[in-house]
């Protein structure tokens, strides 16, 4: 009897095994950040990233896009850097495949982690296109057509437009394929511009590699407006946050005697005395979302006139102080936005519903047929990843199968530059 | 029967430390350990980020009109001559023009470290002049930073900030980009003192080539890795006016 149980629990193992074949156990993995903050924070220690060419070794320009050529006029003067769109593009000598990176949110073309994925897509042979993120500030600017992005199929439109304009600027460069991936929010935009691009052909994306996607946007959103929540030690009524946090960095560096800012500070701070607790950390992950969703919530209200932020009409010059508007719009975290902003265009726009409708409409969800059927599409994730809520891995393993890779740490997006990760992400493109 | 029993431990340990760590679907719930202020305390952000604001800047509608001159100059000028001044040069001549300036430098950073009576610091920097001025041919080459000796700015700015004098004013220069009332006085005096004491005839020479100023000024933008846009948001110039200030305290209670 006992043999039975004994065996039928070594058999559902075994199956487990096999359902999960893309999961990654930690001692294989090798990453040696356990703490999903400290990862996000700090990404891979330098001597475990991918071997990448150096930027002075990339053959690479930025471009400008004149896409909506009415916000010319219709942006205040001090918008003069992104009333074109830019993009970063580098090119290898002869023909060869094109991937376009998306940038996550409030994520700048030349931000961090789209810069360490094009010098490793740029390394293995490819040309790579950087674009920002509908959601940053200068694709707002410049590129949306209605400038109020969270609506992830026309973020995705827009992308798409900027896309072919891309493509259309270079019409000599020789492109063997195209490939498409995006980190975060971007991968989120990924998975919509593959989608749209099965009807509008123009691409044909040869493999979309989506990394670090949020499954359900609100849960990331309510996420990431939480981590500023935290109950931070030190802080009281005299010291604020970043009070605290510069108090550290400061005696940090007075006991090491010299100040030197290089790729592993932050481990060495981080073995010090000084070390940041989870609640810091999470407030600091937390306080660079806080301002994205304050970039957005002033861009979206100034360019579509709403006069919530910013009173219609004032008039604002190169010299005009922004910083009491900056004050108002800091106040508004992610679900202020939705609240105040996304919803009533949406509804406006669509005859939409309730909230859960929108969220249904904007997430992974909308797209599940399409994932499961879709053998190019592939996603890359992390077990401790920030932006997820319960039940959002189990989403991604029915729809995808083995088409999901769980990597156990990395927190969000701290390991794309892990020589792992970055194998595993040239060999899915190689096929 | 014992091994069973082993197994059997092993499984039940093995499915209760998961089970801590991760649901069923792998996911291992990072926020779940995080503490979390009461509901009316939760505005920690908001209170923190508005304090930072309030930076002492009377003239902030001429700083943000210099601060687009800079971005533009930047664009238009600066960084276009960085880009002909790399495709041009060799690195490891860059590489020289920069440690050869950056020793250069190393005079007022031991004339301020001196003026703050910092013993250890002087040495520390006197030597690395030594070294690099020596063996590291005028300081073409910089072995003192292999030898362990790394290198340690200090300015005017930070000497009078060392002796309690207040910032005053925040200041966008033209060009050199965020300062303050206070260090931009102490520029004025590096820059003096550096043309008295001409360190390896350099100032007399510039004096009479001015492509050598050109030149540092150009090596000075190569090395820095600062763009503006860099920072994507409609708010840089306040996030550029925060983090120089503090960034400047740091280095100066350092």
């Amino acid at each position: 009897m006992l043999r039975l149980r004994l065996a039928a629990l070594l058999g559902s193992l075994i199956f487990c095994a096999q359902v999960l074949a893309a999961d990654l156990d930690a001692n294989t993995y090798g990453f040696p950040i356990t703490n999903p903050f400290e990862a996000t924070i700090a990404t891979t220690p330098p001597d475990l990233r991918s071997q990448v060419p150096a930027n002075e070794d990339i053959n690479q320009s930025d471009y400008d896009l004149k896409l909506r050529p009415e916000r010319e006029t219709e942006l205040p003067d001090n918008f003069w850097p992104v009333k074109s769109l830019r993009y970063r593009l580098a090119r290898q000598k002869g023909p060869a495949p094109l991937v376009f990176v998306i940038a996550g949110t409030g994520g700048h073309y030349a931000s961090t982690h789209a810069e360490s994925l094009k010098r490793l897509f740029y390394g293995a042979g490819y040309h790579v296109v950087q674009l920002s993120s509908p959601t940053s500030y200068d694709f707002m600017a410049a590129a949306s057509r209605h400038a109020t992005p969270g609506i992830s199929s026309e973020d995705a439109d827009d992308l798409y437009r900027v896309m072919q304009a891309v493509r259309a600027q270079h019409p000599s460069l020789p492109i063997t394929d195209f490939y498409l991936t995006g980190y975060s929010l971007g991968a989120l935009d990924a998975a919509f511009v593959s989608h749209l691009d099965e009807t509008r052909r123009s691409f044909n994306f040869k493999r979309v590699l989506l990394l670090n996607p949020p499954v359900n946007l609100y849960t990331s959103v309510t996420n990431l407006d939480r981590l500023v929540q935290t109950r931070v030690k030190g802080v009281d009524d005299t010291t604020t946050f970043y009070q605290v946090v510069l108090g550290k960095l400061t005696r940090y560096f007075q006991q090491k005697g010299y100040i030197d800012l290089n790729d592993a500070l932050l481990f060495d701070f981080q073995e010090s005395r000084q070390r940041l607790t989870n609640e810091q950390m999470a407030m600091l992950i937390g306080t660079a979302f806080r301002f994205s969703s304050s970039d957005i919530a002033f861009t979206s209200d100034l360019i579509n006139h709403r006069g919530l932020i910013t009173p219609a009409k004032y008039p604002i010059t190169e010299g005009t102080s922004l910083t009491r508007f900056y004050k108002r719009a800091l106040q508004c975290d992610f679900d202020c936005y939705i609240t105040e902003q996304l919803i009533p265009y949406w509804r406006a726009k669509y005859d939409g519903g309730s909230l859960s409708q929108l969220i249904n409409q904007v997430s992974l969800y909308a797209l599940e047929d399409y994932l499961k059927g879709s053998s190019k599409i592939a996603v890359m994730h992390n077990a401790d990843d920030l932006i997820l809520g319960p039940g959002d891995l189990g989403f991604l393993r029915r729809t995808l199968g083995d088409r999901l890779t769980l990597y156990p740490h990395g927190g969000h997006c701290g390991n794309l530059n892990y020589r792992v990760n970055g194998d595993a992400m040239l060999e899915f493109f190689r096929g | 029967m014992d091994k069973k029993a082993l197994l059997i431990a092993l499984l039940l340990t093995s499915g209760l430390a998961s089970a801590q760590e991760a649901d069923p679907d792998g996911f291992t719930q990072p926020l779940k350990e995080l503490k979390f202020n009461p509901g009316l305390d939760q505005r920690e952000f908001e209170r923190a980020t508005l304090d930072a604001l309030n930076v002492f800047d009377p003239f902030e509608s001429w700083n943000r009109r210099v601060y687009h001159f800079n971005y533009r100059f930047d664009e238009w000028v600066f960084l276009p001559v960085v880009r002909g001044y790399t495709f041009v040069t060799p690195r490891v001549v860059r590489s020289g023009v920069s440690n050869f300036f950056s020793n250069l430098g190393d005079v007022p950073n031991l004339l301020n470290s001196i003026l703050q009576l910092r013993g250890q610091r002087s040495m520390q920097i006197t030597a690395r002049l030594m070294f690099n001025t020596t063996i590291g041919l005028a300081g073409l080459w910089d072995p003192a930073t292999r030898m362990g000796l790394p290198k340690q700015n200090e300015d005017f700015g930070q000497t009078l900030g060392h002796y309690g004098v207040s910032e005053g004013p925040f200041l966008m220069l033209p060009v050199l980009g965020p300062s303050n009332l206070r260090d931009t006085s102490g520029l004025v005096v590096d820059f003096v003192a550096e043309d008295q004491i001409n360190f390896l005839n350099v100032a007399e020479a510039s004096s009479n080539h001015p492509e050598i100023t050109v030149l540092r000024m150009v090596d000075k933008r190569y090395s820095t890795n600062f763009r503006y846009g860099q920072l994507n948001t409609p708010f840089e110039y306040e996030k550029l006016r925060y983090v120089y200030t503090q960034a400047r305290r740091l280095q100066i209670a350092e």
